[in-house]
C-alpha cells in the first residue's frame, strides 16, 4: 500500500490515507466518517446475502491504520453504525477492548440510533451536533442546523463524495474522494459497502481521488 | 379416431349455430384434441377467436363429464386456469367468457386475479373458487405462497397460456414455466396416496396444457418448452386464416444520395395528414419514447385541426392517462394515436383501420404484429404504411415485404439457467407449503429453463438461501430460508410479506415521478436525464412542456411552461437491433438494386445506388463489402455485414482488438444496423492478406473477453438479476425507515460481489447473460461463419459513399467533436460530397 498524502490547513498537518482515514499529526487524532459498521449484518439478518467479508475487512483496515498512526483519539464524524443492534457489533466490541487506551469520540449522525447504554458499554463518547478542536469543527451533515463558529474549518461526512474522471472515448471511472473547498472538507465514507455521490468540483476546490491503494490529487 | 360427436361437442355446435356463428376449422380441431385429452399449442393471429378455441374446449369437456347436470352444477372448483401476460387483457376476455357461460345456461364463475385485484376479492376467490381464473404469471406465483395451494388446483383440467410468444424468451416466461411445472407435479402427487400406491377410484384426470401463440419462427420449440413438465409431445394446431396485409411505403419526393438517419421522417410528417384524415382511426408507431414526443408535437403543429383528436401513448406516461387513451380508442373518439411498443400488445381496438410505422421496425414479427393492429375482423385487410426516416430504409421496406411473402419470421429463444428467477420461486414455495430439496430438484429439472441445472449449482442455490454464502459464523445472523425437519421454509412473517410484495417487481432503470406543483402526476423519467437538467429548464413529457422546479426525493416537481424551446427527454434502452432474419432479406434486397422488376422502393433509390456503384460496389447477397476511405488525414474502415447494431458492436470491438494486436493503433468506433466504422488517424493495416484471419471465428471467446468491457455490461445486467434474486428492496409502504437501511444500489452490490464473492451464482448469471444476450455469441458466431463463406470485396472509394455516410454521421453525433451545430455540419458535408 502506498503512503498517505499530506494536506496542510493553517499550518496543521493532515495525512490523507488511501484507506479513507485522515491523521491529524499535531493532535494525534485519527479522523474518519461513515463507517456504517454492521451494515452487512443488518442486510443479512433481513435475508439479503451480501458477502460477510466486507465487514471483516473494514475492521481490519481500521485496525491497521490505528497500528500505523498510533492515535490518542479516534474521531468518527457520524454514522459509526448502520442501524439497530445486531451480532456483528460484538465483533466491534471485542476489537474495541484491544484498544481501550484510545479515546473514541462519535459526532452523532443520522444512522447512529443505538441505545445510550450500548455506547457506554463500548466506551464511546457521543457528541451531539458538532465537536471542536482548535479552530476545527467536526459535523456530520453541515446542512443540519447546527450552531458552530462559522470561521472555523469544517470537516464533515454524510455525503460519501466521489469524483468522475473522464478518459478518452467515452470511458470514465468513479472514485471516492476527499473533497476540500475553501473552508471545509467532506470526508469519504470509510465503509467499502457504501455508494458514492459524484461531486462537481469548482476551480477553487481541491479533490483527492482514492484509487485502490493510493491517493491522487486531481 | 377422435370422437367429435360427444354430447358436449353437439351442445356447443348447436349453441353457436343458434347465434349463427360458424366455428373455424382450427377451433374445431382444438376441441377434438381437448376431448382426446391432448395438450398442445394453438397458433392463430389476434382477432380470430383463439380464446374460444381453448375456452370452449374446457366448457365442452365439462359438459361431457356431466352431460345431465352441467347447467346446474355450482362450485365445481377450478377448471380452467388462464395465464395472460397483460392485465389489460383480463377484463375483456373475462367478459366474453361470462357471456358465453350465461348464454349456455351454466353456473360457472369467472375470476380475475392480478395486481389490481382487491384483497376482499382475493379472499372471496379463496373461499369460493371460480371455475375459470384469469391470472398473470406474477399473481400465479403469489397464489403459490398460500398454504394449501395444492388443494386449489385439485380439480384443474386445463392450463391455458395466452400470448405465449410474448412470454417465451423473457424471465416472465421462466416464471410461467416454473408455476406450471409445480401445479402439474402437485396433481401427480395428489393422485398417489400416502402409501405410495395409486388411488384407484378418485384418480383425477391429468391436467392439459394449452398455449396460444402468434406465429414465430420456432413454434415447435415453443410447444416443447410449454409442455416440458408433462413430458408429452402434444400437437400444434395452426389456424390457416389468410389475413392479407397491405404495405404501402411513403416515398419522399426527393431522395438524398447521402442519407442521414433521424431527420427525414419529420420532413415527411405532412404526408401523414391525408392518411389520418381518410381513416377512421390511425395508430402511428414510433420506435422510441423520445421521438414519439417529437412526432406528437410536429403533427399538432402542421395540423392544428387535429388537436383533441390525437393522443400520445408510451410507457413513461402516467397510467391513468394511458388507460384513457386506450378507452378513447375503443369508443372511436380519437383520429390518431402516436405510440411506441406500448401498444404492440393488448386488446383489439376495433376502430383502428390504419397503422403507420415510422422508421425501421427492426424485425419482421414486430412489423406483422403492428400491421395486425388494424383490420381485426376476419376478412378485413390489415393496412400498414411505412415511413422511412432515411432513404436507405426504403430498402428495408422492400425487404419487409419480401419477408412477409417468404413468411420468414423470427424465433423467440427461451431463456435458460435463470438463477435469479429460481431463487425467487424457491422463496415463494418456502413461504407457502415449504419444499423438499430432492423432490423439487427433480421437478424443476423437467422444465426447459433448468433442464441442465447441475447438482453443484443446485447446492449453491440452497446454500445461498439457507446460509447466505460464506459468513463469519459466530457473528452471523443471516436468515431467510430455514431447514425444519427436512422442509425448507420461511417462517419470519415480515420477510414473507416483503417477498410477496416483491414478486412481480417491474424491473426498470431508476425512474422518477414527474408531478405538477399544482398537483397531478404526468409520467416518469429516468434518473440520468434529470441529473443533466437544472431548475428552470423546460422539457417535454406526455406532450406537455413543463419547467423543472426541484427534485424532492423520488419526485420531480414541475410547473407548466409556455416556453417554445424545450428538451425532449430520452429514455435508455430504446435502441433495438435489426434481427437476423430481416438482415438476411435485406442483403438479398440490395442484390436486386438494378433489377428491372425491382419494387418501387428500390427503383426510387436508383440515383443513390448509381453513386454507390460508381464509388464502390453494391454488395451482393454472398459478399461482404469493406470500404477503406482516406479523407483529410483520417482513415475510415467501413464493414457492411447487415447483421444489426448489436452484432456489429461486438464484431467491431473484436476487429479493433485484432488489428491493434498487429500494430499499435487506436480507433473510434461507430455503427448502425447495416455496418460499422473504425476510424483512425493512421492507415489501417487491413488488406487481402489478413482479412480472413481478422474475421475468423477462432479464439472468439478469448477475443471477446479481451476486447469488450464485459464487467461494465455485466453490471447493467446485474441490476435486473439483483432485484429478481431478492438482493434489492425497493421499499414498502408503511415500512419506510426500516427498509431505508436496507437499500443499496445494484452498482454497489455488483462491486461488492466482484471483490468479495466473485464466484457468486448471481454474478455468474450476469456474465452469462452478457455473453448470450448482449454479445449474442451464437449469432456472432453464425455471422462470422457466414462471412468466412462470403466473398470479401475490398474497395478504396475516393470519397464517402452513400452506404458509409449514415454510419459516419452516427459517429459524429455521439462523439460531438466540434461545437458547430451538428445539423449544420452534416449539411456542409453533404454539400461538399456532391460537388
Amino acid at each position: 500500500m502506498s503512503l498517505p498524502v499530506l494536506h496542510t490547513i493553517n499550518q496543521q498537518h493532515f495525512w490523507l490515507s488511501p484507506t479513507r482515514v485522515v491523521f491529524w499529526e499535531e493532535e494525534k487524532i485519527l479522523i474518519l466518517s461513515d463507517t456504517h459498521f454492521s451494515k452487512t449484518g443488518h442486510f443479512r439478518k433481513n435475508g439479503i446475502a451480501v458477502p460477510h467479508d466486507i465487514y471483516k475487512e473494514d475492521l481490519q483496515n481500521l485496525f491497521s491504520q490505528v497500528s500505523l498512526f498510533k492515535p490518542n483519539t479516534i474521531l468518527i464524524v457520524g454514522d459509526l453504525f448502520h442501524s439497530t443492534e445486531n451480532k456483528e457489533l460484538d465483533l466491534f466490541l471485542k476489537w474495541r477492548k484491544d484498544f481501550s487506551q484510545i479515546k473514541f469520540i462519535l459526532v452523532r449522525g443520522n444512522h447512529d440510533i443505538l441505545h445510550e447504554t450500548w455506547y457506554n458499554k463500548a466506551e464511546i463518547e457521543v457528541v451531539e451536533g458538532f465537536y471542536q478542536v482548535q479552530d476545527f469543527v467536526f459535523v456530520h451533515d453541515p446542512a443540519d442546523s447546527v450552531e458552530y463558529n462559522k470561521n472555523c474549518f469544517i470537516f464533515s461526512g454524510h455525503i460519501h463524495p466521489g469524483i468522475l474522471i473522464k478518459g478518452i472515448a467515452k470511458q470514465s471511472l468513479r472514485f471516492p474522494c476527499y473533497y476540500f473547498s475553501k473552508n471545509n472538507c467532506i470526508l469519504p465514507a470509510f465503509s467499502k459497502f457504501s455508494g458514492i455521490k459524484i461531486m462537481k468540483p469548482k476551480k477553487t476546490d481541491t479533490v483527492y481521488a482514492i484509487s485502490k491503494d493510493s491517493v491522487i490529487k486531481c | 379416431m377422435i370422437d367429435n360427436t360427444t354430447i358436449g361437442y353437439l351442445i356447443i355446435k348447436n349453441w353457436l349455430s343458434e347465434k349463427s356463428f360458424h366455428p373455424f376449422d382450427f377451433q374445431e380441431a382444438t376441441w377434438k384434441q381437448i376431448i382426446a385429452e391432448e395438450s398442445g399449442l394453438v397458433n392463430a393471429p389476434t382477432g380470430c377467436g383463439k380464446t374460444y378455441a381453448v375456452f370452449l374446449g374446457a366448457v365442452l369437456q365439462f359438459i361431457n363429464d356431466h352431460p345431465k347436470e352441467y347447467q346446474d352444477l355450482k362450485n365445481n372448483g377450478l377448471q380452467l386456469l388462464w395465464i395472460t401476460p397483460l392485465r389489460a387483457l383480463a377484463k375483456d376476455i373475462g367478459r366474453a367468457m361470462e357471456e358465453a357461460i350465461q348464454s349456455l345456461g351454466m353456473q360457472w364463475k369467472v375470476g380475475i386475479r392480478n395486481g389490481d385485484t382487491s384483497t376482499s376479492e382475493r379472499a372471496k376467490q379463496k373461499k369460493n373458487i371460480p371455475e375459470v381464473l384469469i391470472i398473470t404469471p406474477e399473481s400465479l406465483h403469489l397464489l403459490l405462497t398460500q398454504k394449501n395451494y395444492p388443494d386449489y388446483f385439485k380439480t384443474l383440467r386445463i392450463i391455458a397460456v395466452d400470448e405465449w410468444h410474448e412470454l417465451l424468451g423473457s424471465k416472465r416466461g421462466v416464471q410461467t414455466e416454473l408455476a406450471i411445472c409445480r401445479i402439474i407435479h402437485c396433481q401427480k402427487s395428489l393422485s398417489i396416496n400416502s402409501f405410495g400406491e395409486k388411488k384407484e377410484a378418485a384418480a383425477p384426470k391429468e391436467t392439459l396444457i394449452w398455449g396460444i401463440s402468434a406465429t414465430i419462427g420456432n413454434l415447435e420449440q415453443a410447444k416443447e418448452v410449454l409442455l416440458a413438465p408433462l413430458q408429452k409431445e402434444g400437437v400444434i394446431i395452426k389456424a390457416d386464416i389468410d389475413k392479407p396485409i397491405e404495405v404501402r411505403t411513403i416515398i419522399p419526393n426527393e431522395i438524398e444520395k447521402y442519407p442521414w438517419a433521424g431527420h427525414l421522417g419529420i420532413k415527411l410528417a405532412a404526408s401523414l395528414i391525408p392518411i389520418i384524415e381518410a381513416s377512421k382511426t390511425t395508430l402511428i408507431f414510433i420506435n422510441t419514447r423520445g421521438m414519439s414526443e417529437t412526432w406528437y408535437q410536429t403533427l399538432l403543429n402542421i395540423a392544428p385541426q387535429l388537436a383533441g383528436a390525437i393522443a400520445l401513448h408510451h410507457g413513461s406516461i402516467e397510467q391513468e392517462l394511458r388507460l384513457w387513451v386506450e378507452d378513447a380508442l375503443h369508443t372511436q373518439k380519437l383520429k390518431a394515436v402516436v405510440c411506441t411498443a406500448s401498444l404492440d400488445l393488448g386488446v383489439d381496438f376495433r376502430p383502428v383501420d390504419t397503422v403507420i410505422q415510422v422508421g425501421s421496425p427492426k424485425g419482421i414479427a414486430r412489423f406483422l404484429q403492428r400491421a395486425g393492429r388494424s383490420g381485426h375482423r376476419p376478412g378485413e385487410i390489415s393496412k400498414i404504411y411505412f415511413l422511412p426516416t432515411h432513404s436507405l430504409e426504403l430498402v428495408e421496406s422492400a425487404a419487409l415485404q419480401e419477408a412477409i411473402k417468404q413468411q420468414s419470421i423470427e424465433s423467440k429463444e427461451p431463456m435458460t439457467a435463470c438463477f435469479d428467477v429460481l431463487l425467487q420461486f424457491l422463496c415463494t414455495l418456502a413461504i407457502g407449503e415449504g419444499f423438499h430439496a430432492a423432490s423439487i430438484y427433480d421437478e424443476i429439472k423437467t422444465t426447459n429453463c433448468f433442464a441442465d441445472l447441475s447438482i453443484n449449482e443446485w447446492n449453491e442455490i440452497l446454500n445461498h438461501l439457507v446460509n447466505g454464502g460464506n459468513a463469519l459464523q459466530q457473528y452471523d445472523e443471516y436468515k431467510k430460508v430455514e431447514l425444519v425437519d427436512g422442509l425448507y421454509k420461511i417462517t419470519n412473517r415480515r420477510m414473507a410479506m416483503r417477498h410477496r410484495m416483491h414478486i412481480g417487481t417491474i424491473v426498470s432503470d431508476a425512474m422518477l415521478k414527474v408531478k405538477l406543483m399544482s398537483g397531478g402526476f404526468i409520467g416518469v423519467i429516468e434518473e440520468w436525464f434529470v441529473s443533466r437538467i437544472n431548475p428552470g429548464d423546460t422539457f417535454t413529457l406526455a406532450g406537455r412542456n413543463v419547467e423543472l422546479i426541484m427534485i424532492k426525493e423520488m419526485d420531480v416537481i414541475v410547473k407548466k411552461s409556455n416556453s417554445k424551446k424545450s428538451i425532449i427527454p430520452s429514455w435508455m434502452g430504446g435502441r433495438m437491433s435489426l434481427t437476423a432474419n430481416l438482415g438476411q432479406i435485406l442483403r438479398q434486397s440490395f442484390t436486386k438494386a438494378f433489377d428491372e422488376d425491382a419494387p418501387i422502393e428500390l427503383k426510387s433509390l436508383r440515383a443513390l445506388f448509381e453513386l454507390q456503384a460508381e464509388l464502390s460496389i453494391i454488395p451482393k447477397e454472398k459478399e461482404l463489402l469493406i470500404e477503406q476511405i482516406e479523407e483529410k488525414n483520417q482513415f475510415h474502415l467501413l464493414v457492411y455485414p447487415f447483421e444489426g447494431r448489436q452484432v456489429h458492436e461486438a464484431m467491431s470491438s473484436i476487429l479493433a482488438y485484432r488489428l491493434s494486436k498487429t500494430t499499435p493503433i487506436s480507433f473510434s468506433i461507430s455503427m448502425n444496423d447495416y455496418g460499422f466504422e473504425l476510424l483512425s488517424d493512421q492507415p489501417i493495416p487491413l488488406d487481402d492478406s489478413n482479412v480472413l484471419e481478422l474475421f475468423s471465428g477462432d479464439n472468439l471467446l478469448n477475443d471477446i473477453q479481451k476486447s469488450i468491457n464485459s464487467a461494465e455490461m455485466a453490471k447493467r445486467k446485474f441490476r435486473d438479476i439483483a432485484v429478481i434474486g431478492g438482493l434489492i428492496f425497493q421499499g414498502n409502504p408503511g415500512e419506510k425507515i426500516k427498509t431505508k437501511h436496507l437499500q443499496s444500489s445494484a452498482a454497489l452490490l455488483f462491486k461488492v460481489f466482484e471483490e468479495y464473492d466473485p464466484n457468486n451464482i448471481l454474478l455468474r448469471q450476469a456474465y452469462n447473460e452478457v455473453m448470450s444476450q448482449q454479445m449474442d455469441e451464437v449469432r456472432l458466431r453464425l455471422a462470422l461463419d457466414r462471412i468466412a463463406k462470403s466473398k470479401i470485396k475490398l474497395q478504396f472509394p475516393k470519397k464517402l459513399t452513400p452506404l458509409s455516410f449514415p454510419i459516419i454521421v452516427d459517429g459524429l453525433n455521439r462523439n460531438s467533436l466540434s461545437s458547430e451545430k451538428i445539423e449544420d455540419r452534416i449539411k456542409k458535408m453533404q454539400e461538399q460530397l456532391l460537388h
